[in-house]
């Protein structure tokens, strides 16, 4: 029996997002799949992934005193990591490009480990992630999270396979307070009338305010700006969900209105419409939901996408096509003729290499380039596609001469993974 | 000064100086440094490959210089990432002028050791300027020498051996009869070795080492073909034999015997193994060692007078081996070399070495189960009770293969300290 590891030690979403890599070695039905998580993830990882054996093991950031470090990573981790070391796995994905998962993977063989690796002391960074790495510097025409890491198998699932296609599920209207970074939010008084309206658009379903303790305020400020008919009818309930919970209420809903965070990559898990919205640094190809039945209004602007660690120099022109007084009936309708400017509307769709948008309004001028990308990357990872003019270009970009005059052909024909 | 300071020990590709920076870096951990060994001759291979090129005169030198500069890159890139107190290299280390600029810019102290004959060997007037400290194994002249180009901080250093490797041996019998002779030699055929030794003709004597090429006469002599003897064997060779010739190296065939100034490593090596040599009289021989720990010849005469005496005499050569040993313990160990180099280092350059924040390894309340496993690990690693926290994380990232699940805690650890809080 086959032993397949797979470390994912960053956030919420993330945990989401390795779906396709997960049910791709569970797939395989010749072996058991583990996962290293954090510790504050655990039952998430239980809920979303119950056929894997889940390690958690401290890795965020959690005010520990310095006692309590000691406890968590030279007692409790070490633990975790001996437990590890007693399964022989076959293959090991590591996915976090953190010096964190460097050191774990020094307790594995690095010919077993994809990703991020150590050998002898020294930090390897695997050919596959270090064209992410690449192609990140190309961001309009990159590709979405969950393809990256499902295809580190060349026998990755189909993308339709990941998660079921949405439809509304009858529980009301769910509305995501704020992602991580709030550059990357619409603001209350924004979100308060949008979501206005799309409850009474939906039959003036109910409202459900989504998030966590730091966003509940966000919520109530929320809820001041709504009418008060539709006030009456939301509930805030940030902060008072656990992953039970959670799973539960976003499970049962209609639709998720919400900007690109955990929750948004959860109802996609469970088959509930998103309808997202993406401005700053948040590009659907990257990160969004991923599925049928979803859809995403991705602002489009010179400067976009942007990075969230460095200052707005144009004055967040991104929230410009949002704040239009056309966009709601635009979301209302989903008329290409409502879209306001600087909103490109786009509708999930799959193609061979995964995940996919397709503008239902408004305008995508990568679109030729990007579906070349895709084909020069699903060619690479050893699925179909056609080549083109372009490989030439992309195959300078994204290759190092070290990618193939130093390569490890053996790693390759042996399993099917993409290194 | 820290008795735990970080020590980067630069190697050569290869050659007479790559073993004694081995020794080196031996000696600096048991002196409880942590030091870091730049391996520079895992990169001779595809150096000497550019070599079989049959290229063009000019590409050759383009290529095997750019070859060195990346060598050079990956000596600065170790320095980053180590953060040294100090640079050792060793002779002919791969550190390009380029690279020792950037060093100096970056205000990370250096030091050469070289052991070289500054008259043999005249590159060290584009290199010593460049470093901090400059250890030598001559006096006199050369010390001028350097004056002259602006290198003020010289330290006279002379060669050592390693006792933990440099020892008395009980030989098998068969190693006995592959390694031993009533006299023999080790080294490579300089010119006055060459001629000196054709007056042995006739005796048990074995010739070992390389470049004695060409030489038919001595050819018989020579054991495994005139290949080089790895440090290993050496120590197998002198303690194998009754008498080790040991003449130094000169190009003149004019004086055999050249009564030089500098004493070769095989010198204290021999006396390490507690085995019998026959040594040419050297300047600096008289601050080393007294007239009955070694016993000395000036002239060929003389040495085949000698040769007769002492194999005549097996007790007079016990008697030299075992104070020859006694001192060698005693004063020139690398250990002793490498303190007086840091003692040096520590007087001449101002604020050396720099203050380190050195997080302790144990809190009040640490776990106690858990501090019987680390030290456990420090004892593994030979690491002292007291090492921080900072050298225990970077000797066991020093390990090679696989770690245990402490050791990748301890990494965990540190590396979750760094983003997420140093105070933890």
């Amino acid at each position: 029996m086959k032993q397949y590891l797979v470390i994912q030690i960053a956030r919420f979403g993330d945990l989401i997002q390795t779906k396709r890599l997960v049910k791709t070695l569970l797939a395989r039905q010749d072996g058991q799949v583990h996962l290293c998580i954090d510790t504050s993830l655990s039952r998430l990882a239980e809920l979303v992934y119950p056929e894997t054996i889940v390690h958690p093991i401290a890795a965020h950031g959690t005010g520990l005193s310095g006692i309590q470090t000691i406890q968590a990573m030279l007692v409790d981790n070490r633990k975790t990591f001996a437990a590890l070391q007693s399964v022989s796995f076959d293959e090991v994905y590591n996915l976090n490009f953190s010096p964190l998962n460097f050191r774990l993977a020094a307790l594995f063989e690095p010919d077993t480990v994809l990703g991020y690796r150590w050998h002898n002391g020294q930090e390897i960074i695997s050919t596959w992630a270090q064209m992410a790495m690449r192609w990140s510097r190309h961001r309009r025409i990159a590709v979405n999270l969950v393809d990256f890491w499902g295809l580190y198998c060349a026998d990755a699932i189909e993308p339709q396979a990941v998660n079921p296609t949405a439809s509304p599920k009858g529980g009301g209207i769910g509305v995501v307070l704020a992602g991580r970074e709030t550059r990357r939010s619409l603001p209350p008084a924004l979100l308060a009338t949008i979501s206005s309206a799309i409850s009474k658009g939906n039959k003036n379903s109910r409202l459900v305010l989504l998030g966590s303790g730091a966003e509940r305020k966000a919520g109530e400020e929320l809820l001041k700006n709504l009418p008060s008919e539709v006030a009456d009818n939301t509930e805030n309930l940030a902060g008072k969900t656990n992953w039970d919970d959670l799973l539960d209420i976003v499970g049962a809903l209609d639709k998720v209105l919400t900007p690109d965070t955990g929750t948004m990559h959860l109802a996609a898990h469970l088959g509930t419409p998103v309808n997202a919205f993406f401005l700053s640094s948040a590009w659907c190809f990257e990160t969004g939901p991923y599925g049928l039945g979803h859809a995403v209004y991705q602002a489009i602007t010179h400067c976009l996408p942007c990075l969230e660690t460095q200052p707005c120099d144009y004055d967040l022109e991104c929230l410009n096509g949002f704040n239009r007084p056309e966009f709601i009936r635009f979301m209302l309708t989903g008329k290409p003729e409502h879209a306001p400017a600087g909103i490109t509307g786009y509708a999930t769709a799959t193609d061979d290499f995964g995940m996919t948008y397709v503008p239902f309004a408004g305008k995508d001028p990568e679109a030729e380039t990007r579906h070349l990308f895709r084909n020069f990357l699903a060619q690479h990872v050893g699925r179909n596609g056609v080549g083109s003019a372009l490989d030439h270009d992309f195959a300078q970009q994204l290759y190092r001469d070290k990618d193939w005059l130093a390569a490890n052909e053996k790693k390759r024909k042996l399993s099917p993974v993409v290194d | 000064m820290s008795s735990h300071l970080k020590i980067l020990v630069v190697l050569p590709l290869y050659g007479g100086s790559l073993p004694i920076g081995r020794f080196c870096a031996e000696a600096l951990k048991e002196l409880g440094h942590n030091v870091e060994v730049f391996e520079a001759p895992d990169f001779y291979a595809s150096y000497s490959a550019l070599q079989n090129l049959k290229v063009t005169t000019d590409r050759l030198d383009y290529l095997q210089n750019t070859y060195l500069q990346v060598v050079s890159q990956a000596v600065l890139a170790k320095v980053e990432t180590f953060e040294p107190d100090l640079v050792l290299a060793m002779a002919q280390a791969p550190l390009s002028q380029q690279a020792l600029k950037r060093l100096k810019r970056d205000k990370v102290p250096t030091a050469m050791w070289f052991v070289e004959d500054y008259s043999l060997f005249t590159y060290w007037k584009a290199y010593a300027p460049f470093y901090d400290i400059f250890a030598i194994i001559q006096k006199g002249q050369f010390f001028e020498e350097l004056t002259k180009i602006g290198v003020d901080n010289v330290i006279y250093l002379p060669l050592a051996a390693q006792p933990d490797f440099h020892k008395p041996l009980k030989l098998n019998s068969i190693d006995r009869k592959k390694y031993g002779s009533e006299i023999s030699f080790m080294g490579a055929g300089y010119p006055n070795r060459r001629v000196a030794f054709h007056k042995l003709v006739g005796k048990d004597f074995k010739i070992w080492g390389n470049e004695w090429d060409g030489d038919h006469v001595l050819k018989p002599y020579l054991q495994f073909d005139g290949r080089r003897v790895s440090s290993e064997e050496c120590v197998k060779i002198f303690n194998a034999t009754r008498i080790n010739l040991n003449l130094h190296s000169s190009i003149q065939t004019d004086r055999l015997v050249t009564y030089g100034d500098f004493i070769n490593p095989r010198t204290f090596e021999l006396c390490g193994c507690g085995a019998f040599q026959l040594v040419d009289r050297r300047q600096l021989m008289a601050e080393a060692f007294e007239d009955d720990e070694l016993a000395t010849f000036e002239s060929m005469d003389d040495l085949l007078a000698k040769i007769d005496h002492f194999l005549a005499h097996p007790k007079e050569c016990k008697t030299y081996a075992e104070k020859g040993r006694a001192r060698v313990l005693r004063d020139h160990t690398y250990a002793v070399r490498m303190q007086s180099l840091l003692d040096f280092t520590a007087e001449r350059l101002e604020g050396w070495p720099k203050k380190r924040q050195r997080k302790a390894l144990y809190s009040e309340d640490f776990p106690p189960e858990l501090k019987q496993d680390i030290q456990k690990l420090l004892e593994q690693l030979k690491l002292p009770e007291d090492v921080s926290f900072e050298d225990l994380v970077w000797a066991v990232r020093q390990q090679h293969g696989k770690l245990s699940d402490l050791d990748t805690s301890i990494l965990f650890l540190d590396e979750w300290r760094k983003l997420y809080g140093k105070k933890n």
